[in-house]
């Protein structure tokens, strides 16, 4: 079966709401989604990604623009003319038939002959690691199988695209961690184009080719984990994808392809972000915790040009430590990887910390969104 | 989001659908015939004269000394049975829910309590007369009492607690088992005794339920036609024997009805608390992952002995009621001659049979008419999108709400004329039943429809089925649980009803409750006897069967039922 692309174009769904009136669920919402992909949307709960899955799906029908299958155009489609499959929250098995006629659903509903259709569910449950399940019902598998039900009925079909809408939430987070693995390995083997809606960034970062990150019903940026991750294009989508230290400073200098910015009672230098900063500019630096070195001993004068502080609190967390730092009245969050005993720094140290140059955003205060 | 969501699933693409066009067509031309129209002609019954608006019927009903004494003692009778039906049935529930008790010791407790729900109407009143009449087994032969009366208020209200309490159980009891018992087990560690997590924790969250209950039993006992006509003697008249006696005795249609009519406000004002105030105000414990814990002893082994002891007490009465019966029916007259006979039973297959052939062709028609009815309504108001949803619901629940007596008469005087002539058929006393008993189909299906997410539709889409593929591999299959629940209601009600239908038998027509009752009047007590235990040994056969049914359809999976009786 040929792959194919998804097209989502200028997608909007309005809805009426009993006191704000009419609201925008999506609005004029992009996507691409290459063959074979694995696209996420990602954003918190109400920003629009599980309605835009399901105008993709055809269980909702967009108020304007248009959604294409390959060269398709599907926007008029019922989902079950689609061909699509599509793995629920709860996962929606049907609690009166046994695992081997959920799988085999379906395939019933497209009149296959039985003897295919055993052979289709069989291997599907051998792939998704459930052979022996069949006459078995939902109510006796644990979370963690009856996903692998929801995802082996949404397969056997050989589906055009693969939809999942939070598949992950209901189960506990060692088993998240390992369904997330099969889910991205499965989707690699067939190679099935997949939208994939999550609210967790861990999550979407583990499993995705390229995440879009959702916001107030629009697609606010799209790019790789790393892309987002690196390079956020806002305040929003940096403080949903992973965390940071938000620090406010205003434009210095501008030499040549560095900018000097005043910030926690200091100046600080990186690469220029953009043209149209200007001396004078308020901007906001997003640091990463992880971006922050911490540098122990010496004095003002052997560290000059780093920050002076002083570690308020510390957790251990194994691996790694987080440490709250002071500096210049503003509260700093620092991750380090724990080196060993020695490495330990006592709350009320003083230590002077050094960012990461090419770790720094900066953005200009239009990029300001409302935090949520 | 997700409230939207429901209500685009809701109204998507099944506007347009002919075929729900044309059920909501047949169903509102069916509850208008047979709910909206009788109830109309009540009114115009009672509220007019000679074509203009009168209240004068009313007001001489409501005027008579006689009438308002029969209204006081309604409502006098209906508050005590609610209050002791309700409290005895928490004693029930609250011991089968938390007294840990052996599997064996809980079916026992469900048998005892399901036995009045099936039974027919006056077989707790024939075993209160052999027990505590003039000559009862207990007054007479035991305590060699002479010249007791078992008549009035007080034999009417133990009668009526010992039938409708099992309702107060059977609504109480997935309450307490709903309640976590972390909770309680939260309060008894914060240093609460015992009995002040009982007072503090417990109750609380259950007075909602026992409001519920409360309600129930108050409407049932207001309705109840059987047990006070038999038990309430000349000192204690209520309204729905009263409303009969003016009809079949006096023959005042008009008389009867208006007296019908003033049991229609306090039905109403039940209905509608119970609806729209009792309803809302159930707590929901909500509970994390809970399961495989051993739940909180929240009764002391003392306390527990003591509860069990009662709910014993209560249940050898129930036994011994029906053991009675069923000796009373195979003896040739209980008190006086304890000799062994079948005569009773002869008696009943022979000049009983035609009432026993009319009541089993009844009930079999209105039984499947009565279930299909209940699911296509309950399926509609839940998953379709039409106008007037709502009021059908609330129109649908009418005649399941009133009171037997108010229908019957209903019914009565709006098919006693052409075009409309239904009086002496069958059809009117099946139409009575499916209208009235079905709205517990209705209930059931509504319910189930309700536990099952969305997504399982929408599932069955995503995989390429459309709606009627949908509707027959995965709706109907899991509502079927809700048909077979109202198939054993209408046949239960069917075999055991009496209320209403005394005002449609005829002739041609007559059902085995009436013959109950004609042969308690004669004072032929051992063929009613015999007529009691055939109707509860079919009832139980039936049920039986239909468990036995539901259970092939119940998936491991499926939705459980919670009790074949709804509510």
């Amino acid at each position: 079966m040929e792959t194919i692309g998804v097209h989502v174009d200028g997608v909007s769904k309005r809805y009426a709401h009993r006191v704000k009136g009419e609201l925008y669920a999506a609005r004029d919402v992009r996507l691409e989604v290459r063959p074979g992909e694995f696209l996420t949307l990602l954003g918190p709960s109400g920003c629009g990604k599980t309605t835009t899955l399901r105008m993709i799906a055809g269980y909702e029908k967009p108020d304007a623009g248009r959604i294409r299958f390959g060269g398709q155009d599907v926007t008029d489609l019922p989902a079950n003319q689609r061909n699509i499959g599509f793995v629920f929250q709860n996962y929606a098995l049907f609690p009166h038939l046994s695992v081997f006629e959920n799988v085999a659903y379906g395939l019933r509903v497209r009149g296959q002959p039985d003897d295919m259709i055993a052979k289709s569910v069989g291997d599907v449950l051998a792939l998704v690691g459930l052979a022996g399940y069949e006459q078995q019902f939902s109510s006796q598998l644990s979370g963690g199988e009856q996903q692998r039900v929801a995802l082996a009925r949404a397969i056997v079909i050989q589906p055009r695209v693969l939809l999942f809408d939070e598949p992950l939430s209901n189960l506990d987070a060692k088993l998240r961690v390992q369904m997330r693995q099969e889910i991205r390995d499965l989707q690699r083997r067939l190679a099935i184009t997949t939208v994939y809606v999550t609210h967790d960034q861990e999550e979407a970062m583990a499993v995705s080719d390229r995440i879009a990150v959702m916001h107030q019903g629009s697609v606010v940026q799209e790019g790789t984990a790393a892309d987002l991750y690196h390079r956020p294009a806002s305040q929003f989508v940096a403080q949903f994808v992973g965390r940071m230290n938000l620090v406010a400073g205003r434009v210095a200098a501008i030499v040549g392809e560095t900018v000097n910015i005043a910030a926690l009672g200091t100046l600080i230098s990186t690469p220029l972000p953009r043209r149209d900063l200007a001396p004078g500019d308020s901007v906001q630096i997003i640091v990463r915790p992880e971006a922050i070195e911490i540098v122990r001993g010496g004095d003002e004068k052997t560290h000059s040009g780093l920050l002076h502080a002083t570690i308020v609190s510390r957790t251990f967390l194994g691996e790694k430590i987080e440490y709250s730092a002071r500096c210049a009245d503003e509260m700093l969050q620092i991750v380090r990887y724990n080196e060993g005993p020695g490495a330990l720094i006592a709350e009320g140290a003083t230590v002077f910390l050094r960012f990461a140059a090419d770790a720094l955003t900066v953005l200009g205060q239009t990029h300001r969104e409302g935090r949520e | 989001m997700s409230a939207t969501v429901r209500w685009k699933a809701a109204t998507m693409g099944m506007r347009n659908d002919p075929a729900v066009a044309a059920a909501v067509f047949v169903l509102w031309a069916l509850l208008a015939l047979f709910v909206v129209y009788p109830l109309a002609m009540l009114l115009v019954r009672v509220l007019t004269d000679q074509g203009g608006f009168t209240t004068a019927g009313l007001a001489a009903v409501l005027s008579d000394r006689h009438q308002i004494r029969a209204f006081g003692n309604s409502l006098l009778l209906a508050l005590l049975v609610g209050s002791a039906g309700t409290a005895l049935g928490f004693l029930f529930a609250f011991t089968a829910a938390r007294g840990q008790l052996p599997r064996w010791l809980l079916t026992a407790i469900d048998v005892a309590v399901l036995l009045p729900l099936v039974s027919p109407p006056f077989t707790t009143a024939i075993a209160m007369i052999f027990s505590f009449g003039p000559r009862g087994l207990i007054t007479y032969d035991l305590l060699g009492l002479k010249g007791v009366t078992v008549y009035g208020l007080a034999s009417t209200f133990f009668s009526e607690v010992l039938t409708f309490f099992p309702i107060a159980y059977l609504t109480l009891r997935p309450l307490l088992a709903a309640i976590d018992s972390n909770v309680e087990g939260m309060a008894f560690s914060l240093g609460a005794s015992r009995w002040r997590v009982f007072r503090t924790v417990t109750l609380p969250l259950t007075i909602p339920g026992l409001a519920n209950a409360f309600l129930l039993l108050f409407a049932a006992s207001l309705a109840d036609f059987a047990t006070p006509l038999i038990l309430a003697g000349n000192q204690f008249p209520v309204l729905p024997t009263q409303a009969y006696l003016q009809i079949t005795g006096l023959f005042d249609l008009r008389g009867g009805a208006a007296l019908s009519f003033a049991l229609l406000l306090p039905a109403l004002a039940v209905f509608l608390l119970q609806r729209y105030w009792v309803s809302r105000r159930y707590y929901v414990t909500i509970t994390g992952k809970g399961a495989g814990q051993t739940p909180f002893d929240s009764i002391s082994p003392g306390m527990r002995a003591v509860l069990l002891a009662a709910c014993a007490l209560v249940a050898l009465v129930v036994v011994y009621f029906y053991v009675l019966l069923l000796y009373a029916s195979l003896v040739v007259a209980l008190g006086a001659n304890h000799a062994f006979t079948l005569q009773h039973y002869r008696t009943i297959f022979t000049d009983g049979l035609k009432a026993i052939r009319d009541t089993l062709i009844i009930a079999g028609l209105a039984t499947p008419l009565g279930g299909l009815y209940g699911i296509m309504l309950g399926y509609l108001v839940t998953k379709k999108s039409f106008a007037g949803r709502r009021t059908m619901e609330l129109v649908s629940m009418i005649n399941y709400a009133l009171p037997g007596t108010i229908v019957g008469i209903a019914y009565l005087i709006a098919f006693n004329d052409p075009p409309l002539e239904l009086t002496g058929t069958a059809l009117i006393i099946i139409a009575c039943y499916i209208f009235r008993y079905g709205p517990t189909g209705i209930r059931a299906t509504v319910a189930l429809l309700q536990q099952i997410d969305n997504s399982l539709e929408e599932a069955s889409q995503g995989l390429g089925a459309g709606s009627g593929a949908t509707f027959r591999r995965v709706t109907l299959p899991l509502i079927m649980p809700a048909f077979f629940a109202g198939l054993g209601v209408v046949f239960i009600r069917s075999m055991t009803a009496i209320s209403a239908t005394i005002f449609l038998v005829s002739i041609s027509w007559t059902l085995i409750t009436v013959k109950i009752l004609e042969n308690i009047t004669e004072l032929s007590l051992g063929p009613a006897a015999a007529f009691s235990v055939l109707v509860v040994v079919i009832v139980f056969v039936v049920i039986a069967i239909i468990g036995r049914v539901l259970r092939l359809f119940r998936a491991p999976g499926a939705v459980p039922m919670t009790s074949l009786l709804g509510g």
